[in-house]
């Protein structure tokens, strides 16, 4: 890893724990290792994939974030074979440009039956860290469960990308919401399952209210959406230790919205890595 | 810094923090923002919207050096002229702050035009929030898009002596609103809360077609949490020159400080 850029990228949140003084007190809000829970490399059907990839790493420097847990989600719905497979080949990729930097999850339809169970024990084996479940299926549906069962046997999280919208006719019939993150977290108390993007799936406040009678059931801090509030209702709702920080393409909203946080330091070190760094403590990657 | 888009006061469909002004110049200081152009959270839904303007009024009236009166008018409503008048010229508002998707009109109508003419006449700068909230969290009781950009640069056409600021958008580069040449007047700026600096960077690119006079520094608060807007601005790499344009010098310019 270049010194540089480390120090810098420690500076950097230094300075962010100094901006978010009053709700974090010092440094001592750092966790020993930044993670972004949710985030993307770029599927390669754009002409500036590799670009916007580089770009992924150069803001995390800037934003202080040490490690980046990556899926590509492909562009056609349902996901083809092909396109899962196309998309976790380029992730290990991406893992072997950017060494230690990215971590890869592994896309899968779980349609699929044993093609993505076997994509998965592969990719997990050849050092992913865990599963991203799209909008293929909810993960509450009986054909998740497999999936399901294989995490818990590998030891690694899924990922499930989530939204509750309140009317807007759904454009993803199949999407997940909170409620079906914690009917599966419920049924599978030993997974470790992760709500997908808080800040990018519609109405927050249903959904830190669905999860929070599911005890197993993580959060991640993700996406575009600014509101004022969000993460002290999910650490007073959930707790600190169910939250991950992560920020699914929209870095300076996702940073920004921890800076101004007002939560206490352990909590903040807690999302900030030290929950992603259990997570991946249990199945022998931190 | 000097933050274009803030507010007080309550909105109908979750509560705010720091929406008083005494918790929100804590925010500010916290910071470390100087001044902010407050409007009222409530006349986004209030029919009588003047009453909302007035709860403004009241709540920074020992704040006056630090909290700046923009009001929010409804151009259908009765009584407009007389509500710009008094806000004017009473309360020392030097901004209006246009709602045209929830009170259901167009920026071309001729009422809002009547309006933005009147407002422009009394150097009052005027702003669109393109969104008040993202539209995948909207109670079931209202369906509000986002102010279309096209309706916008209509606006900004038909009334050259306006100043608009543009707030709580994106997008804005697949618009004319965000080209170097797009047959419009230079009369609008555009607010920074929600433009992205990472990937497309679409913040720096407006710096580059817009030039750094017309990209303004806003947060949104309370609605929105302050740090992402100077997050933003962090990850630029912006001389001490530009830095302070975007974060002060351009509001001034615009409030006649």
């Amino acid at each position: 890893m270049n010194n540089s850029l480390d120090f810098n990228r420690r500076t950097f949140l230094l300075g962010a724990g100094a901006a978010a003084a009053t709700a974090s007190g010092t440094a001592a809000a750092r966790p020993a290792r930044v993670i972004d829970a949710h985030d993307h490399l770029h599927f390669r059907n754009i002409a500036n994939w590799s670009e916007r990839d580089r770009q992924l790493i150069e803001a995390a420097d800037k934003l202080g974030i040490d490690q980046i847990c990556c899926s590509i989600v492909p562009p056609e719905h349902p996901m083809t074979l092909e396109g899962f497979r196309n998309a976790n080949r380029w992730v290990a990729e991406g893992m072997r440009r950017f060494p230690g930097r990215v971590l890869g999850q592994c896309i899968v339809n779980p349609g699929y039956g044993p093609e993505a169970m076997e994509e998965i024990r592969r990719y997990i084996g050849e050092g992913f860290i865990g599963i991203k479940l799209y909008n293929d299926y909810r993960i509450n549906e009986p054909v998740v469960r497999p999936i399901i069962e294989l995490a818990i046997e590998l030891k690694v999280p899924i990922l499930q990308h989530a939204g509750h919208t309140s009317w807007l006719s759904p454009p993803q019939p199949r999407i997940s919401d909170g409620s079906h993150v914690a009917e599966a977290a419920n049924r599978y108390p030993e997974a470790m399952i992760i709500c997908g993007h808080i800040c990018g799936g519609g109405d927050w406040e249903w959904t830190i209210k669905s999860l929070r009678n599911a005890p197993t059931a993580f959060l991640d801090t993700s996406g575009s959406v600014i509101d004022d509030g969000v993460v002290e209702m999910a650490v007073s709702v959930l707790g600190a230790s169910r939250l991950l920080f992560a920020c699914d393409t929209s870095l300076t909203a996702s940073v920004g919205r921890m800076r101004s946080a007002e939560i206490d330091d352990a909590s903040r070190r807690k999302i900030m890595g030290e929950n992603m760094q259990q997570i991946l403590a249990r199945g022998g990657r931190a | 810094m000097i933050d274009i888009n803030a507010y007080l006061g309550h909105f109908a469909f979750r509560p705010l923090r720091y929406n008083t002004a005494a918790d929100l110049l804590r925010l500010m200081d916290r910071k470390g923002i100087s001044k902010a152009c407050v409007s009222s959270a409530a006349s986004i839904t209030y029919r009588n919207v003047h009453a909302g303007n007035e709860d403004v009024f009241r709540q920074i009236a020992s704040h006056q050096d630090r909290l700046i009166p923009f009001i929010v008018l409804n151009p259908g409503y009765a009584g407009w002229q007389d509500d710009l008048k008094s806000s004017h010229e009473q309360h020392g508002a030097r901004g209006l702050r246009l709602y045209p998707r929830w009170h259901q009109y167009r920026l071309t109508d001729p009422e809002c035009l009547a309006l933005v003419r009147a407002a422009a006449a009394r150097k009052m700068v005027v702003t669109i929030p393109l969104r008040v909230e993202d539209r995948r969290q909207q109670s079931t009781l209202v369906d509000i898009p986002d102010v279309d950009k096209t309706e916008i640069a209509s606006l900004a056409a038909a009334v050259p002596e306006a100043h608009f600021v543009l707030m709580n958008g994106s997008g804005y580069l697949g618009s004319a609103l965000g080209r170097r040449q797009p047959g419009l007047p230079g009369n609008y700026s555009i607010e920074i809360s929600l433009l992205r600096s990472e990937f497309e960077n679409e913040f720096g690119r407006l710096i580059e077609t817009l030039g750094e006079d017309r990209i303004i520094f806003g947060t949104g608060m309370p609605f929105h949490y302050p740090d992402p807007a100077i997050t933003k601005l962090d990850l630029l790499n912006l001389t001490a020159q530009a830095k302070q344009k975007l974060t002060t010098g351009n509001a001034m310019r615009l409030l006649g400080m």
